[in-house]
């Protein structure tokens, strides 16, 4: 078989198995990566070479796939990944008003000019202008992370304290949701600590280390809130167009390729994080280019940090999926680049024309089934993953972590603290401190 | 200006430091962090702390269901009333009306120098986005309440003011000597808290914690940020409390417009890009500062820009042809 025609049917296999990884609330593509390479390895072993013609494309079509379609479980089913954590709010407020269809396929629309952005403007200057931007940031990638911080912490808006008159009732009254954000950031930072340093979940699957907690901070509350306080969706229009043009599409590759590009790009920096970052850079009010800037930034990132692996004379692994991937295989040359890049080109028009079918099935079921059985589906299923891949040490870290992931959403503060349980620590262990926190709280 | 501008700008501030830089690539971030900080800080007192111990004379909080715009009206007139008659400083708090989790009702107060009144109009309920919900606006019988005014005013800010989510504005009523009172959007937003003198005092703090190199960031990042804030409409008491009122601005710009906003940033990042680059010793790729303006922001902002200019071309158009009208259904000039 010709090298292009493996990309091809490579690419379509991995794009096609990705939708199935994508519906399924709190799975995530690199968990499923994960173990694809150790089954890699289980053939190695067995002395069967794959060439990578065949297993780079369908990592591409798995992560591109899974980039643009896990946006249906996480507006439909209220059951985002961190990254599409900004998302969830307004998407699940075009489900309330019946356009859920809508909001989805706007986002998906995102993905896509997500790919557009990666494959035509990205891809073709990457080589030239990125070398000489990790040249110059290389050094400094700490302080920039403690910005970062700084800039979540002190930037958080007061919900309360809007009424009455001036005084210290008014004062608590607004610091109930800030004192409630940086409690959110310490706990999950801490959290993020004993992770790293004295870790319950087995050293088997250590590489799925930091799915529990993610899944605990992000995905089980929502589900938790959607189940008690009963949602009902109402009926969703299918609609036929979705009210949206070329300057909103160009505003919004705009913001979530910068917010994308950036946490792609700077290592920890997650695509919530990102997102956060270029929305309030961009300034965008216009709710459809925001969530569609949201669709952008998803891609971008985790497509983004796939593909500056292969980016020739870069050298730079961002993202669990590179990480992984080098353990395979180590690209060195523009074959391997121009293949991923057209990888992700076929990845993204497979995937976005898989996402109205997809889509209309999910909320066929959600129409079926009542939003609260559904929520309660999804539930098990995340519970079900979280123990199949990380046992009981899992679970217990996943526990925690709704713990922790409960307190944004009971005092209404901004969920992006949770990323505490890992910028904290990374951040503490880049600037050289980490053991010495690790060792004053009994870690080590 | 948004926070990100102020705290990138605090960051930029930093980066013309060299002991910043140097400190930096040898793992110390503290600089860095202090810049971003103090430029954001003073919007961090304002907006956290000083505003919920703000005194207000008298506090408009219309009813949930169904608020009534005579009233409301009617309270704002006369808390120009007091000011003028008391000879005194009133201030007026407008709060918002809360409809819901996540849904507001909406008003607009417009204090109209020409007509010497105060208006008052009931719009739709929106959402925290200000999206508004279709079908929600009042009935017209119900929207607009009006009330006379005692004394000529004279405006410093926006005559329409929109009270929707979260806090709601604040006036002060400042009686002068021609008879009139003077109206101060959002009082006790930029008195203390921006002013070069609170710099100086966190800086001499700064100085005794960490060395005159830390005082030397703070006052650059709170003065940057002092410094931006005099583009607007608003101005700030830079001096006090040596001085006792707020500068006018420069009327340059709006806190919330996008392009200047990202202008700001994009510009910051390419200047912190460049503080850091003139730090390496033996760079394997080198350029000047005017090769990174021309491909770090004329060509991606060109390339951008033009593509807004040719997709936005046929609306612009039809938005030329309508003249533009505030809240109250009055001709407002373009800009």
């Amino acid at each position: 078989m010709s090298a292009a025609l493996s990309v091809l049917v490579a690419t379509l296999v991995g794009t096609v198995l990705s939708c199935v990884i994508s519906v399924l609330p709190a799975l995530h593509a690199y968990n499923v990566l994960g173990a694809f390479v150790m089954g890699m390895f289980a053939l190695t072993a067995r002395g069967i070479e794959l060439a990578p013609e065949v297993y780079l494309p369908f990592m591409v079509g798995m992560i591109v796939g899974w980039s643009m379609l896990n946006t249906i479980p996480s507006i439909l089913l209220g059951a985002p990944d961190e990254s599409a954590m900004f998302t969830v709010l307004p998407g699940q407020k075009y489900l309330m008003f019946g356009r859920g269809y809508e909001g989805t396929m706007v986002t998906g629309v995102g993905g896509l000019a997500g790919v557009f952005f990666l494959v035509f403007i990205v891809g073709p200057f990457a080589p030239k202008v990125l070398p000489p931007v990790q040249e110059v940031l290389r050094l400094h990638m700490h302080w920039i992370l403690w910005v970062i911080i700084t800039f979540i912490l002190m930037t958080e808006w007061p919900k309360g304290g809007n009424w009455g008159p001036g005084g210290w009732k008014k004062f608590f009254d607004a610091w109930r949701s800030l004192g409630a954000g940086l409690l959110t950031f310490f706990l999950s930072g801490f959290l993020g600590f004993i992770l790293l340093y004295r870790s319950p979940v087995s050293v088997d699957v250590a590489f799925q280390n930091i799915m529990p907690a993610f899944v605990g901070l992000f995905a089980i509350p929502w589900c938790l809130l959607n189940i008690i306080s009963g949602t009902r969706v109402p009926k969703q229009h299918i609609s036929k167009s979705l009210d949206i043009d070329g300057d909103l599409i160009l505003r919004s590759v705009g913001a979530g390729g910068l917010g994308g590009g950036f946490a792609a790009f700077f290592p920890v920096v997650t695509g919530g994080v990102g997102g956060l970052l270029a929305g309030h850079a961009t300034a965008q009010r216009d709710e459809r280019v925001f969530i569609m800037s949201q669709g952008v930034s998803k891609l971008v990132y985790y497509v983004g940090a796939f593909m500056l692996l292969f980016v020739p004379g870069l050298g730079i692994t961002r993202g669990g999926a590179a990480w992984m991937m080098r353990q395979l295989y180590m690209p060195r040359t523009y074959y391997d680049y121009y293949m991923i890049l057209a990888a992700i080109a076929i990845a993204g028009a497979v995937s976005f024309l898989m996402m109205s079918p997809l889509t209309r099935a999910t909320i066929w079921f959600i129409e079926k089934t009542n939003y609260r059985n559904a929520s309660v589906f999804a539930l098990a299923i995340i519970l079900a993953i979280v123990y199949v891949m990380t046992g009981w040490g899992g679970i217990l870290v996943m526990t925690v972590a709704t713990g922790i992931g409960l307190i944004p959403v009971l005092f209404a503060s901004r969920r992006l603290n949770c990323l505490g349980v890992l910028l904290l620590p990374i951040a503490c262990n880049m600037s050289g401190f980490g053991q010495d926190i690790a060792a004053w709280l009994g870690l080590i | 200006m948004k926070g990100i501008s102020h705290f990138i700008s605090g960051v930029t501030a930093a980066s013309f430091c060299p002991w910043a830089v140097e400190a930096a690539m040898e793992g110390n971030p503290l600089y860095f962090v202090l810049g971003g900080a103090f430029g954001v800080l003073p919007d961090t007192l304002d907006f956290k702390f000083y505003r919920f111990f703000y005194y207000h004379d008298i506090y408009v909080e219309p009813e949930g269901g169904n608020p009534d715009p005579q009233r409301i009206a009617e309270q704002a007139a006369k808390a120009v009333e007091m000011a003028l008659k008391e000879k005194r400083t009133v201030r007026l708090k407008l709060s918002t009306v809360r409809m819901g989790a996540d849904f507001w009702r909406q008003y607009s107060i417009k204090f109209d120098s020409e007509k010497q009144e105060v208006q008052v109009r009931i719009g739709a309920v929106v959402n925290t986005g200000q999206v508004p919900v279709p079908g929600s606006e009042p009935k017209e019988n119900q929207k607009i309440g009006r009330a006379k005014l005692v004394c000529p005013i004279v405006q410093t800010y926006d005559a329409v003011t929109r009270v929707d989510i979260f806090d709601g504005p604040t006036f002060a009523m400042q009686p002068d000597e021609q008879g009139r009172v003077v109206l101060h959007f959002l009082p006790w937003h930029r008195s203390w808290t921006h002013s070069f003198t609170l710099g100086a005092a966190f800086a001499a703090l700064g100085w005794l914690i960490w060395g005159w190199q830390a005082a030397v960031v703070i006052m650059a990042g709170l003065s940057v940020h002092v410094l931006e804030d005099q583009m607007g409409l608003m101005g700030s008491n830079l001096f006090f409390p040596i001085t006792k009122k707020r500068f006018h601005g420069l009327h340059l710009m709006r806190a919330g417009d996008s392009v200047p906003n990202f202008g700001v940033v994009w510009t910051c990042c390419l200047l912190i890009f460049w503080n850091l680059y003139r730090h390496i010793p033996s760079p394997t790729f080198k350029f000047t500062f005017l090769q990174l303006v021309f491909y770090g922001a004329v060509i991606p902002l060109g390339a951008f820009w033009l593509a807004h200019f040719l997709l936005t071309r046929g609306k612009k158009a039809e938005e030329a042809v309508a003249p533009g009208q505030d809240e109250f259904d009055e001709p407002v000039a373009a800009s």
